[in-house]
């Protein structure tokens, strides 16, 4: 090869790597960007999974089943998709009283987990809100609390 | 000459076996149909030879008998109010477990793993069910009649029992060496094992499972089957 050849295939070469490099520096920092927020709902969806196991599988059932008309279901649920605020109260504080889903009634008391944080009733919702048949995205921290100051004026939809 | 006529009819057909399965000789056929028979007869009899289940509990050599530990006489009051004792479970297999209806902690996953015992032998006329309450003050049978319906189960297969106090606790903890004890301590108030007991025709504790672990009762739904096998007339 010549010096002119060896000169432009030189050239070439850099070109090729600086927009090479050009082109990875920016996918990476978009990347970066939907991945740290990817991240952080996985996060959250895997705490949450480990919460839902701790503390509401043994009724609600690991495929959110629930149990005859005993506990009510949380996948395919009319009551959880269209009472999200009351759900985020029930995490907290507990249910009594009967309950229609997907018109069926429900009467069994709910014990409430006053000791989970607010982070965590975001983790496990976001969990149930994004298993099986539900998808909502992800629930953020700063929308419990506010729903969890105002529980006592809510109103159920059947 | 009839003679003659099934041995010409013989020979066609063994002729025609042989054409159709090439080079089946008689003889061979004779041999696979004798090897059938010997592997059909060592398949029934290893099957026959599966080792009875236990038999919990102490037992007592008297004379030329053994008597085992059984489960006492009872009396107790089911969801629909019928009076439920030993006589009900007379000559069946059943399967016994304690539980309370408020009880948030092994028990839903115990009455999810029972639900399965109950569809596996909801045609079973041989086996039945009875969960009895440790919390008969709050357990009442208008409770457990709406507890049993929300289940959706048939009474005439899985008894509900309440009764009082005492004698159910004796009775789990005597007979089928079941721990059944008020805690006000514990998060629902009381302490209690999340076990099945299997319990033969003869009242006989023949099976203990943790009723909180499906493979647990996997086991159970099969040793229901190894029961009635033993029950059966030789």
């Amino acid at each position: 090869m010549n010096r002119t050849e060896t000169g432009k295939n030189a050239i070439r070469i850099s070109i090729l790597f600086i927009s090479c490099s050009v082109v990875l520096a920016c996918s990476t920092k978009t990347e970066s960007m939907n991945h740290s927020s990817s991240t952080k709902f996985e996060q959250y969806f895997v705490q949450g999974e480990q919460l839902y196991l701790k503390n509401c599988s043994n009724c609600h059932q690991t495929n959110g089943t629930g149990l005859g008309l005993l506990y009510p279901p949380l996948n395919q649920s009319d009551y959880l998709q269209n009472n999200f605020e009351e759900v985020i109260c029930i995490l907290k504080n507990g249910k009594k009283g009967e309950i229609l889903v997907n018109g069926k009634s429900f009467n069994m008391e709910m014990p409430g987990f006053p000791s989970l944080t607010d982070l965590e009733i975001a983790e496990i919702a976001t969990f149930v809100y994004n298993s099986w048949s539900n998808e909502r995205g992800i629930i953020e921290v700063s929308d419990v609390s506010k729903i969890l100051s105002i529980c006592d004026s809510l109103t159920v939809v059947h | 000459m009839s003679i003659n006529l099934l041995e010409r009819r013989r020979k066609v057909i063994v002729r025609r076996w042989s054409i159709v399965h090439g080079q089946w000789s008689r003889g061979r056929l004779t041999a696979c149909g004798l090897q059938l028979i010997a592997l059909l007869f060592l398949v029934s009899c290893v099957a026959r030879k599966e080792s009875p289940l236990p038999i919990y509990g102490e037992r007592e050599v008297v004379g030329n008998d053994t008597v085992y530990h059984t489960i006492a006489d009872f009396s107790f009051l089911d969801q629909d109010s019928a009076i439920v004792t030993h006589e009900t479970y007379k000559d069946r297999i059943y399967v016994a477990d304690f539980f309370f209806t408020s009880c948030r902690t092994i028990c839903p996953i115990m009455k999810t793993q029972m639900l399965r015992v109950y569809d596996s032998i909801q045609n079973d006329p041989d086996v039945l069910l009875l969960s009895h309450t440790i919390d008969p003050e709050y357990d009442t049978v208008g409770l457990l009649r709406d507890f049993a319906n929300r289940l959706g189960v048939k009474s005439s297969k899985w008894h509900f029992v309440t009764g009082e106090k005492e004698s159910i606790y004796k009775i789990a903890q005597t007979s089928y060496f079941s721990t059944a004890l008020e805690d006000k301590t514990e998060p629902d108030g009381f302490i209690h094992s999340g076990a099945f007991l299997l319990i033969d025709k003869e009242r006989r504790i023949r099976g203990k499972y943790d009723g909180t672990k499906e493979d647990d009762v996997n086991r159970l739904l099969a040793d229901i089957q190894r029961l009635k096998n033993e029950n059966e007339p030789n």
